[in-house]
């Protein structure tokens, strides 16, 4: 399926997925899901557990082969690549900045956490990566907090602050999208605010894939907003129409609504 | 994944403990008329020697051990990396490699001695050699000298059951030791774009470390608790006098090893119900 712009969006397409199939063993994950996701936009990913949110972000930077027995049909293009073909997967990943939903607190300093991307890339000089450490735990919001103690254990620091050190890491390669899988599960209202706003700020800068439990997270951010339910994408339009009184599909608007689950 | 994995896993334990029980039993049975021949010929042939006791043999056994087990338990600790990091989990040599580690590693170490005293002297046509009377040596004083020179052939022996029974425990806690760094770190670490070599280098090993060190320790006593049989090989070997493992004993002991491994079996496959599981019946 070739991207065509519907929705008037202006940029081009990013990723483009076509028909994608997943399955664990015999059970499915996704059952042939396509869509476009344009430069420069936010996307809201919504949808109940076992929909296969976190799975399509694990397909797109080529986390999936990693777990044993999986089986991936249909294509995934990153402007115009088709990734299963990429021969340079560490580049890919690179490419793409991933937040998981449970904070993991690599064994290191928070100063080499953040340093760490940097550093497998090549980066050896000590002024760039103090820059680029100090401008990433600013983006997440955490450099007020750990200024003065970079060099304690990144795995001492609370649960929120993980969370958002991990936000901190996946800035730290400049990637051009930006998968967040639930970022605000550990973080406080507070916080969660502040870095949604540094989300709007970064949108110009690269394209973000927002996988939220919290409906209202996607309509406060996405551009558009894109609904899984088992498996299968039961809508996927702006942000504006999925929230508002007639989407297209039922279930969307009561899933919206929370009239089911 | 784990979890999904603790009852096939479990399953698969039990059976090869059961082949290896069994296994090692019919073993026994078998040999023992010939490990009961070893001990009495031995002691018939045997000659007289002026060097008696067992510091010397202790001694040249830990000039032994020390050296081949640290090898073994490297050539293991590298065996782990490979299956655990390298081979993809589906792979059939690993498959292949990991149902006889968990068989080896669960005979008893003293038992490994028993069958290898046999094997090799028996079968292997290592025990004519022993048998001949010693070289003697007369010196200038006039007092004839056993030369405390090792048996080339019983090096070898010792040298191949001691790689056998050290590898497979540095392989598995090794392997156990990488499988303990959890998922979630390595794919957070290969998501900022590490490659294998750094993922291993910068979070794998330095958390896996302590666990492979403790594994390897474990794996080195297990080599020097089999130095006891060894005394005992050279027992025979250079000391006077019809001094063998009296048949009694040899029984007594052979019962005791196969009580130790029905127990070992039934502790490892929990056959006996724990409280929890239990609990989990009553609450359902």
């Amino acid at each position: 399926m070739k991207s065509n712009n519907q929705n008037g969006s202006q940029n081009p397409a990013v990723i483009e997925v076509a028909d994608l199939k997943v399955r664990y063993g015999d059970k499915s994950a996704l059952k042939g899901v396509s869509f476009d996701v344009y430069r420069n936009e936010i996307l809201g990913i919504i949808g109940p557990a076992q929909s296969g949110k976190t799975t399509l972000l694990k397909v797109i930077n080529r986390t999936l082969e990693f777990t044993p027995d999986t089986t991936v049909e249909g294509s995934v293009r990153l402007d115009g690549e088709d990734i299963s073909t990429i021969g340079d997967v560490y580049g890919l990943r690179r490419r793409i900045g991933m937040v998981q939903p449970l904070p993991v607190g690599l064994p290191l300093s928070i100063y080499d956490n953040v340093a760490f991307a940097p550093r497998t890339a090549g980066v050896r000089s000590k002024s760039e990566l103090d820059e680029t450490v100090e401008r990433c735990l600013q983006q997440a919001a955490l450099w007020e907090e750990v200024k003065d103690r970079l060099s304690t254990l990144g795995t001492k620091l609370s649960g929120g602050q993980q969370q958002r050190l991990t936000i901190a890491r996946a800035l730290s390669h400049q990637p051009d999208i930006l998968c967040l899988d639930e970022f605000s599960i550990a973080v406080d209202p507070i916080t969660t605010m502040r870095i949604e706003d540094v989300l709007k700020t970064l949108q110009t800068e690269m394209t973000i894939l927002l996988v939220t439990n919290l409906v209202q997270q996607a309509k406060r951010l996405a551009n558009r907003t894109a609904f899984f339910l088992n498996g299968d994408l039961i809508e996927i339009d702006a942000t504006d129409i999925i929230f508002s009184e007639n989407p297209s599909e039922q279930a969307t608007y009561d899933y919206v609504n929370g009239t089911f689950g | 994944m784990n979890a999904l994995m603790t009852r096939p896993e479990s399953r698969k334990k039990i059976a090869l403990q059961g082949i290896a029980f069994i296994m090692v039993g019919a073993a026994f049975i078998f040999l023992w008329n010939d490990l009961k021949k070893t001990a009495t010929a031995h002691i018939q042939t045997s000659s007289v020697s002026r060097i008696s006791g067992t510091l010397p043999s202790l001694l040249s056994d830990l000039n032994l051990i020390l050296p081949i087990s640290l090898m073994a338990v490297l050539f293991g600790v590298a065996c782990a990396f490979y299956l655990e990091e390298w081979l993809p989990a589906t792979s059939w040599v690993r498959r292949f490699i990991e149902s006889p580690v968990d068989f080896l590693i669960e005979i008893p170490s003293l038992l490994y001695g028993l069958l290898a005293i046999t094997i090799f002297f028996n079968y292997a046509g290592i025990f004519k050699e022993i048998g001949t009377p010693p070289l003697q040596n007369v010196n200038e004083s006039g007092l004839d000298v056993i030369p405390f020179q090792r048996n080339t052939t019983i090096f070898y022996a010792e040298a191949l059951i001691f790689i056998l029974m050290v590898t497979p425990v540095a392989l598995k806690t090794t392997q156990e030791a990488l499988r303990s760094v959890a998922t979630p770190i390595r794919e957070s670490a290969y998501v900022l774009g590490a490659n294998q070599w750094q993922v291993l280098a910068k979070q794998v090993v330095p958390l896996a470390f302590p666990r492979i060190l403790s594994g390897a320790c474990r794996a080195m006593s297990r080599a020097f608790a089999a130095a006891a049989l060894l005394i005992g090989i050279h027992i025979s070997d250079h000391t006077t006098g019809p001094r063998g493992i009296p048949d009694r004993f040899m029984l007594f002991l052979g019962g005791a090893l196969l009580l130790s491994t029905i127990s070992s079996f039934l502790k490892e496959s929990r056959l006996e119900t724990s409280p929890t599981v239990t609990a989990r019946h009553d609450s359902l």
